[in-house]
């Protein structure tokens, strides 16, 4: 018995059923649902392709669905670790590997006060010290993390390396895109930002309270 | 015979504005290829002295021709740094001024085809009147730097791997004939690009690494701070004359300023040390004579901040 004909319309069918699912896939607006609508368009398109024997779509879609599927994973990757981040202690480490490694050599400025800043840097080795205030950032500590959310997006001292060591760098563009294309990325880092803030002003107002308390005690021993 | 139907003014208006809305995207998407800059000339920063406004002035509309309205908003931001600041006279804000717009506009194969390009325009006797060529001699690292960093790296890595990254060349720049024009509009025309290049990224980092150390010298040593602003005449031109003073000036910095704003170095009197060393700067790729006086300099500094103080004599000062 002659299948071709069955295989013809079978081939027709599901390229009509793909066709939907890329329309569909090309009219969704943020990342995750059109990565997961290229995906099952994918699969659909190399389902129509076998019975079809359309060996060039079955070998470009064959590639596309991993592709599809990692870029997938590491969204829904991102979400969960900037969610439990906020959760947590409000660390930026779910950024590093959106990040990009660089070395510094000793004397070498990173950035200048006033300039206006567009990265944001993680310290992985070396030494580092913030000019005007002289405090020396720790291995692992983030800068520049709020000055993507200030309306003025200028730096406020200057860093400098003081011994040589590695950093790894984000443009404030590559973290707008992750927020522009990722509204439930965009959510957490903004409770993100908002916590580090918060957390800056709680530090300082404990400073504050530090500097006011020895006053009161000198002023009383001063006449004694 | 029946007149064509005209289509209702509202559609008409309707139609022009979805054609100006896709436009507007497609020139939004594209910006950053295109070299577009519509932005509006930027303002005189408050509070400036009326002495500077000239000058500030004369700096915008430098920098509007040399890149563009955003590239002039840079420049007024930066000098906003110093308007009212403490330490910072009127006479000092005019030199900051004019120092920051001439090394914002940095004399690159670009600029040089501008400059050539307006001058046949300007000719009091019309664009027909023939001008001498100009022939700037550049090092290939320095014209391929002129490039946007995506196209110049993978060319500097191939020049780096044959050994010609100092290779010099010699460039035409010539108005006599229809061609050379031509090649003036074609080079000038490369500005758009200029904000991407791997020479913009270095001079970026070279003037906010001046008016950083402005701003350390108003911190830390406000006597010195007007030697530090005029250091930045030891940058001028193109090709070796260029490279030589960008050299000298990270000497000088590097071996006497940051070490004194850092507290390293014990020099009380910045703008003398400077303005020692700035003497003994010679036409010499080695530095040798440069070296040597900022090495006297440390020596001579260091081993006086050793010396026990001696007090002075009662009544010494009154003589």
């Amino acid at each position: 018995m002659d299948t071709s004909h069955l295989a013809e319309h079978a081939g027709a069918a599901s390229s009509f059923f793909a066709s939907i699912f890329v329309v569909a896939t090309l009219s969704m607006r943020t990342m995750i649902p059109l990565r997961v609508f290229g995906i099952l368009t994918n699969i659909i398109l190399i389902a129509s392709a076998i019975p079809t024997h359309n060996y060039a779509t079955l070998l470009l879609h064959t590639v596309l669905l991993p592709l599809n599927a990692y870029r997938l994973h590491q969204m829904l990757q991102l979400v969960r670790d900037v969610k439990k981040s906020v959760n947590s202690d409000l660390s930026m480490e779910w950024l590093k590997p959106f990040m990009t490694e660089r070395k510094c050599a000793a004397g070498e400025m990173l950035f200048y006060k006033d300039e206006k800043a567009d990265s944001m840097f993680y310290i992985v080795s070396g030494r580092f010290k913030l000019v005007e205030s002289g405090i020396e950032l720790p291995v692992g500590a983030i800068v520049g993390e709020l000055g993507m959310l200030s309306p003025s997006n200028i730096r406020t001292q200057t860093l400098e390396c003081i011994e040589a060591g590695m950093i790894l760098s984000v443009s404030y563009t590559q973290v707008e895109e992750l927020y522009v294309q990722n509204p439930a990325f965009g959510f957490y880092f903004l409770r993100l930002a908002s916590a580090r803030l918060f957390q800056n002003i709680e530090t300082l107002e404990q400073r504050l309270a530090q500097y006011a308390a020895p006053a009161p005690a000198s002023a009383a021993s001063g006449p004694a | 015979m029946p007149r064509p139907r005209q289509p209702p003014l509202r559609l008409v208006r309707l139609e022009a504005a979805i054609v100006a809305g896709v436009l507007s995207s497609l020139r939004y998407l594209l910006a950053d290829f295109i070299g577009d800059d519509d932005d509006a000339p930027p303002f005189l920063p408050d509070g400036l002295p009326d002495g500077a406004a000239p000058v500030v002035s004369e700096g915008i509309h430098r920098l509007i021709e040399y890149q563009g309205p955003s590239y002039a908003k840079l420049y007024v931001g930066r000098l906003r740094r110093f308007v009212g600041r403490r330490g910072v006279d009127d006479a000092m804000l005019v030199e900051i001024a004019q120092l920051m717009a001439m090394r914002m506009s940095y004399e690159d194969p670009i600029r040089i085809a501008q400059l050539k390009f307006a001058e046949l325009e300007m000719a009091p006797g019309g664009p027909h009147v023939q001008h001498a060529d100009n022939v700037c001699k550049f090092r290939l690292d320095e014209l391929t730097g002129a490039l946007p960093a995506v196209i110049a790296e993978p060319i500097l890595d191939a020049l780096e791997w044959v050994g010609w990254v100092h290779k010099p060349i010699s460039i035409r720049f010539s108005t006599k004939s229809r061609w050379g024009i031509r090649r003036l509009k074609i080079e000038a025309s490369l500005r758009r690009w200029r904000l991407f290049s791997v020479r913009y990224a270095k001079e970026r980092v070279w003037v906010e690494h001046w008016l950083h150390m402005i701003d350390r010298s108003l911190t830390k040593q406000p006597k010195a701070a007007s030697a530090i602003v005029q250091t930045a005449t030891m940058v001028q031109g193109y090709g070796d004359a260029y490279r030589q003073g960008l050299a000298d000036w990270h000497a000088i910095i590097d071996g006497l300023a940051k070490p004194a704003f850092d507290g390293v170095l014990p020099l009380p009197d910045l703008a003398a040390a400077v303005a020692e060393a700035r003497a003994a700067v010679t036409p010499d790729p080695q530095q040798a004579a440069l070296k040597r006086t900022i090495a006297e300099i440390r020596a001579r500094v260091q081993f006086e901040s050793q010396q026990p103080v001696v007090p002075a004599k009662a009544g010494t000062h009154n003589l």
